[in-house]
């Protein structure tokens, strides 16, 4: 497609002619605005998800987000992205903060600055039963699918070598793989295997999630690099939300006992921007 | 942004990553030209046939075909059509690449519907008169159609078909989003895994680039090698 060739050479472009016209302060900037943008996910529930009522993008990304807003005084705005076009758009400037399952390791931190973890998951394997796979080294050779552009690849690829990954836009059309059976497995982040385990209804049974992680996936807020006056004003609003206990009401909310992701108790706390390894 | 790094291109997993890329592209555009290739042909004499149902078949190929997106095609041959099948087949397919088999069968469709408009343009480049004469002297419709009219028709259809061949290539770029492990693909696996978002792209601009490039300059070559010769 002629226009794919071209939208690439004008990315490349614009990444080389307008990185050095980046704003000074983007806090002022969002002030005079009076709008801050979220880039979301959109399609992973419970984060960010389109709210099939109201057609509104909901989650506990999106609270979290909009409690920003508020506490800045500006009115958020939500802008959706795929996995991969995450760490771009937000250091074109496309997206003021990135509230999109987004996570925080290492390789990243050269790339964009985090806010405060804001949530922790591991990463896990959905699997067919009718595969006969009962643990992770089993699935060396065989074919798993996931999403592109996110640490999902990277993680399963070091968790079980030799597997033969293969990988999509979204991850529910890596789901809807795994469900017609062009793989034997699919890796997500555990809240949204969960989810999209619970969404299988009775043909549940015919599935189910390995029980070891293939890793721990810290997942916090993304902000660019070098904005500290925004880093330390999203980062207050973090520790206002943990200390007032609204953060650990916002987990139940989305993920707790009454939704289909039942977790029944919260295994981490809003304190800290440093991660292990 | 880190600095340009392009060692990252010239060796290293990354360089493998990208190189394999590249092939699977290759080929994906070299197997898609010879299947479909024959197929347009087909759909082109039933244009022009004498039987109104052949007509009628192939005008509903070419216009079903061109009018939709290349996605749609993807994402329906590997997400819609292999659910079709019995069980038994489903299975063997979906245990061997059935990413590649399906953008295989998309793009062929695919360009078989525009390279059968090409060709039909060249046949009717040949007087009516040629196929009439042909006729006359006692060929059926087929033997005057290959013997007569196909082979003047050649010349002037060549270089449209090598267009054609020419945005088939890069055509095969769109299979990215079926998890085909072609050229894009590969970009973007290099890419998430190591941020270098600009050496990636620039080795898939510069090769997308090359084979362009070698596949226009093939063509002015026909062109002044071949040229269309007036009846």
């Amino acid at each position: 497609m002629r226009s794919r060739l071209t939208a690439v050479i004008g990315l490349f472009l614009s990444a080389f002619l307008l990185a050095p016209l980046a704003h000074a302060d983007q806090l002022a900037d969002i002030k005079n605005k009076g709008e801050i943008v979220f880039g979301v996910l959109g399609t992973d529930e419970p984060n960010s998800f389109v709210d099939p009522k109201t057609r509104e993008i909901v989650g506990y990304e999106v609270d979290i987000s909009k409690a920003i807003a508020k506490k800045l005084g500006v009115k958020p705005v939500f802008k959706q992205l795929s996995v991969a076009a995450r760490i771009p758009k937000l250091q074109q400037g496309r997206v003021d903060v990135l509230a999109a399952s987004l996570t925080h390791n290492k390789e990243r931190e050269s790339q964009v600055d985090f806010s405060l973890t804001t949530f922790v998951t591991g990463q896990k394997v959905l699997v067919k039963t009718s595969s006969g796979i009962k643990d992770l080294p089993q699935l060396s050779g065989k074919r798993v699918l996931t999403v592109k552009g996110g640490t999902q690849e990277p993680n399963i690829r070091k968790a079980v070598p030799g597997v033969d990954v293969v990988t999509f836009e979204t991850t529910q059309q890596a789901f809807l793989a795994l469900q017609q059976g062009k793989g034997v497995g699919y890796v997500n982040d555990e809240a949204s295997i969960v989810n999209d385990y619970a969404k299988l209804g009775p043909a549940k049974k015919d599935y189910a999630i390995l029980s070891q992680s293939i890793s721990v996936e810290p997942l916090a807020l993304g902000l660019r690099k070098g904005e500290t006056a925004l880093k330390t004003q999203v980062d207050g609003v973090l520790r206002e939300l943990e200390s007032s206990g609204e953060a650990e009401k916002l987990f139940f909310k989305w993920y707790g006992p009454s939704t289909k992701l039942q977790f029944d108790k919260r295994s981490f706390k809003i304190d800290s921007d440093k991660i292990a390894g | 942004m880190p600095s340009f790094d392009p060692g990252l291109l010239l060796h290293g997993q990354y360089h493998d990553w990208l190189v394999n890329g590249f092939v699977l592209s290759v080929e994906l555009a070299a197997m898609a030209l010879v299947l479909g290739l024959p197929l347009a042909l087909a759909i082109a004499v039933m244009r022009l046939a004498p039987v109104r149902a052949l007509r009628a078949t192939g005008l509903a190929y070419v216009e079903g075909i061109r009018n939709i997106p290349l996605l749609a095609h993807l994402l329906f041959w590997y997400f819609g059509a292999p659910e079709l099948l019995p069980e038994p087949v489903k299975a063997w397919l979906y245990s061997g690449n059935v990413e590649v088999a399906s953008a295989l069968v998309a793009l062929t469709l695919y360009v078989a519907a525009y390279m059968a408009e090409d060709i039909r343009s060249g046949v009717r480049s040949v007087s009516p008169g040629q196929l009439d004469a042909a006729r006359a002297l006692g060929f059926g419709y087929l033997g005057a159609m290959r013997l007569v009219v196909l082979p003047q028709a050649v010349r002037a259809t060549v270089p449209a078909l090598i267009s054609q061949a020419l945005n088939l290539w890069k055509d095969t770029s769109v299979a990215t989003v079926i998890g085909v492990g072609e050229m894009m693909y590969q970009a973007a696996r290099v890419e998430s895994a190591s941020f270098r978002s600009a050496e990636a792209f620039a080795f898939c601009t510069t090769a997308y680039l090359c084979v362009s490039l070698t596949i226009t300059a093939l063509a002015s070559w026909m062109q002044r090698r071949y040229p269309v010769r007036p009846a």
